[in-house]
């Protein structure tokens, strides 16, 4: 465990190298922020609420599915890289599990955006903007396990497509059409609330509505008792599943690696 | 006439490489085409729901995107060296653009030109134009269509203008990936919504700093007349194919002075 | 003949961000950074003339390349002139460049994913070379160099030997008469190396073309070079034939004592001044010696001792110029 964190806390030092990039970066958030609000400030007009959703929840919504989103922004050409320069196989050497160490560095980089990008950019905004409040301090703790839970659908997700590159040549295409996904059925580019209903009734059977989503409605106090509980334990459910097809791709990519050596 | 021939190879240098993965490189257009359709289809989505917004309806909305698509589609292939300039300093490729006997600009010009995105942008563009240039009421004539075509080249030459002063900027900072990232790629996202809508501090970016505004909304506005308009003067509309002139003019003479810091500190 | 080349007292300085480890330490490279200045080149002067072939060696980070970017107009130097062929190389690049021909050993100009020839009719152009005289070079080049196989190969398939040539001639095909050359048989094998030397050598021989070199192959420079420059943490310390570095330290024999204790000691002599027989009775009066060993200088081991700091250049031997 204590070289996973040190895995991270070296992630999150690089990253503070990089000065310019830091202060733009926060810059760049708050802009973001501002414009998105502007949108949806003028897809609403004068109109105070739609199906039940005030602008406030939207706001609140993209802010946090927006500092979700922003912590997971990392490299993911990673293993296509190391398989084609070849220090993939340095990594099998290593007594370290290499997807527990990419997940370390990962939330490393994760950690550093939100306390040092997405917080400062959120404080900026909120003198501009009102946001809801959450429920109760209890629904802010449960959302934050619920957030934890949605990075990590997320990043397996990911994972599992970055294997794939024992395979194929390049990984490029699959992941940029994966983020088109992400960005539509997790609704980053608009809430959940908002899609055709027959749309939204096949997002609720895949993982994408569980990470951002299920966090922001806990948070907004749209779930109660039990719903919460099947929202996480969807949440978990999912975890436990691609967990299993991570470890799959993965250990079948590194055998394949290795029997024909690249 | 010697400039047109470097050019010409550029390009030619450019189509031969890219056919060498035939496959990859029309799998990757794909995926820059689906990539770039996910905002569109959000706007889609979201006007079914909202259906208009500021008075914009989906299909003044696709035209108003069109143009950026169509625009870039030039700029990614004419400028493409331009987007990693800072790779190319720290890999040493300035040297030797400066031991050779032409202008730096004339050399970078349709070198290892984007075609992957040109063709993803560009069929995307085409496809928005069909699908709403009919169906947003602009009376196609000689003037409009003058119009339409000066608008977007001067949108090409706002774009190529900004591509050549945020390279200028790598020769005085290290990291410029982050200005470059908010003051092109999120203002170009912004720009794909009517500007009227947004705070008037991020409409004054889009006007006078990194004038966006002039590579869609201005244009689509002299076609479309959305009340809008109204916010703004009329000029803004009319002056719009020059400023892609003017923006070029002042990003060619940074460059010039920029490159000088070269000289001086290396890479 | 006349001196193509001048360099007058050439400084150059970079500043670099220093980094120091920990947490707070990159807190506060965030907001407050150090630098230091580190002399790239320090006070360096030389002339060569046209048609030389001179050699540029000295350790990593002596200041080699960045004399060249100097001498090639990419960096303009904080102190100190460069002219060369009547020109100020930073100041009037684009005529300038005309006249001079750059391999940077590292860095390829050629085109990764297309054949040697495409990149050549880039360079035909961007040179303005006349079709004639491009033919001309071509042919010649390729034959000299046996490119002929390989030529219509993508660049990404050639073996490292095969795409330095295609460098060396991307080059030269507008026959400069200046070239430049930082580290053109880095990483080469032995039959590739004698090919671009070989070629160097028939171009200097046929066009009086002036060559610069850097290298850190001995055999590059014993083979190739007529003069010898050494830099080293960027001063010059050496400007002479090769001939003279080896008359005058071939002199000094180096002698590997292995004492009765097993301990070893190295010491260097110069037979001018202490002729072995007395460096052998003064070494047998004071110690107790197992066995001795005589190395020969090669120039290798010269240059080696030399930057191992073994080899103090008394003087800086005699310039031409």
């Amino acid at each position: 465990m204590r070289a996973y964190v040190e895995f991270a806390v070296k992630k999150f030092q690089d990253k503070m190298a990089y000065r310019l990039d830091f202060f733009m970066g926060i810059v760049n958030t708050a802009i973001t922020i501002v414009v998105y609000l502007c949108i949806y400030k003028a897809l609403y007009g004068e109109a105070a609420q739609v199906d039940g959703i005030t602008y406030r929840m939207v706001a609140t919504n993209f802010v946090i599915t927006l500092g979700l989103s922003n912590a997971f922004d990392y490299d993911e050409m990673l293993i296509e890289h190391k398989i084609h320069d070849g220090s993939i196989t340095g990594e099998f050497l290593k007594p370290v599990s290499f997807m527990l160490r990419l997940l370390a560095e990962n939330i490393g980089e994760g950690v550093f955006k939100i306390i040092f990008n997405f917080i400062p950019a959120l404080l900026f905004t909120m003198l501009y903007t009102k946001l809801c409040p959450p429920k109760s301090v209890l629904s802010l703790i449960v959302m934050f396990c619920s957030v934890v839970f949605g990075y990590l659908i997320l990043w397996l997700i990911s994972f599992i497509i970055q294997t794939w590159s024992f395979w194929l040549l390049s990984v490029w295409g699959i992941i940029t059409i994966k983020n088109v996904f992400v960005n539509i059925l997790a609704g980053t580019l608009l809430p959940l609330w908002f899609m055709p209903a027959a749309l939204r009734k096949i997002i609720s059977f895949t993982p994408f509505e569980a990470i951002y989503f299920t966090p922001v409605r806990i948070y907004l106090g749209e779930l109660d008792g039990v719903e919460i509980l099947s929202g996480i334990a969807v949440q978990i459910m999912w975890i436990a599943v691609l967990g299993v097809i991570a470890n799959i791709f993965w250990k079948k990519g590194v055998k394949k690696l290795v029997v024909q050596g690249g | 006439m010697g400039e047109i021939r470097v050019i010409l190879q550029s390009l030619k240098m450019s189509v031969h490489a890219r056919m060498q993965y035939r496959a990859e490189s029309l799998a990757n257009a794909l995926a820059v085409f689906i990539r770039e359709s996910a905002n569109i289809i959000a706007i889609y989505l979201a006007l079914l729901k909202f259906d208009k917004i500021n008075g914009w309806n989906v299909n003044e909305m696709l035209f108003l995107y069109s143009i950026l698509f169509l625009t870039y589609a030039f700029v990614v292939s004419l400028f493409a060296d331009l987007r990693q300039f800072s790779d190319t300093i720290r890999e040493g490729r300035f040297d030797r653009l400066l031991v050779r006997p032409r202008s730096l600009l004339l050399q970078l010009i349709l070198n290892n030109a984007d075609l992957i995105a040109s063709v993803g942008h560009g069929t995307l563009g085409i496809l928005l134009f069909v699908i709403s240039a009919g169906k947003v009421g602009i009376h196609w004539n000689f003037t409009t269509i003058l119009y339409y075509i000066s608008a977007i080249i001067g949108g090409i030459l706002i774009q190529g203008g900004i591509f050549i002063i945020f390279s200028s900027l790598c020769f005085y900072f290290v990291e410029t990936n982050s200005i470059r990232s908010i003051f092109y790629w999120n203002m170009r996202k912004f720009a794909g919504y009517p500007i009227s809508i947004y705070h008037k501090a991020i409409q004054v970016i889009l006007i006078y700093v990194v004038p966006f505004a002039f590579v869609n909304y201005f244009p689509a506005q002299y076609l479309l007349r959305k009340a809008d308009m109204a916010d703004y003067h009329e000029i803004y509309i009319y002056i719009a194919p020059l400023v892609g002139v003017v923006v070029y003019a002042i990003a060619y003479l940074f460059w010039r002075i920029s490159v000088k810091r070269y000289y001086s500190t290396g890479n | 003949m006349e001196n193509i080349i001048m360099v007058e007292n050439v400084k150059k300085y970079y500043r670099l961000a220093k980094r120091d480890k920990g947490i707070s330490a990159s807190f506060q490279y965030l907001f407050n950074r150090k630098y230091e200045i580190k002399q790239a080149v320090d006070d360096v002067s030389f002339s060569i003339k046209r048609g030389e072939i001179v050699g540029f060696i000295g350790p990593n980070g002596a200041g080699k390349s960045t004399t060249i970017k100097i001498l090639s107009g990419i960096l303009h130097p904080d102190a100190g002139n460069v002219k060369i062929k009547g020109y100020i190389p930073y100041k009037q690049r684009k005529q300038y460049v005309k006249n001079i021909g750059v391999v940077f050993g590292q860095k390829s100009q050629l085109n990764w994913d297309l054949p040697l020839i495409e990149s050549f009719e880039l360079i035909k152009f961007i040179y303005r070379i006349p079709q004639e005289k491009y033919e001309e070079n071509l042919r010649l080049f390729s034959e000299l160099l046996e490119m002929e196989d390989f030529i219509n190969q993508p660049v990404r398939q050639l073996s490292l030997g095969q795409r330095m040539r295609g460098d060396v001639v991307a080059a030269l095909l507008h026959s400069p008469e200046i070239v430049f050359l930082d580290e053109p048989t880095i990483g080469l094998d032995v039959v590739a190396k004698e090919k671009i030397r070989e070629f160097i050598r028939y171009i200097n021989a046929k066009e009086k073309t002036t060559i610069i070199f850097t290298t850190h192959d001995m055999q590059d420079i014993e083979k190739v070079c007529d003069r010898l420059i050494i830099i080293d943490k960027g001063k010059k310390i050496y400007d002479g034939s090769i001939e003279q570095i080896k008359n005058k330290y071939a002199n000094s024999k180096t002698i590997e004592i292995l004492l009765e204790n097993n301990e070893k000691e190295i010491r260097t002599f110069d037979l001018n001044i202490a002729p072995m027989n007395a460096v052998m009775e003064n070494l047998f009066a004071q110690k107790n010696i197992k066995d001795i060993s005589i190395c020969e200088p090669e120039i290798d081991g010269i240059i080696r001792d030399i930057y191992g700091g073994r080899i103090v250049l008394d003087n800086m031997a005699a310039e031409e110029n």
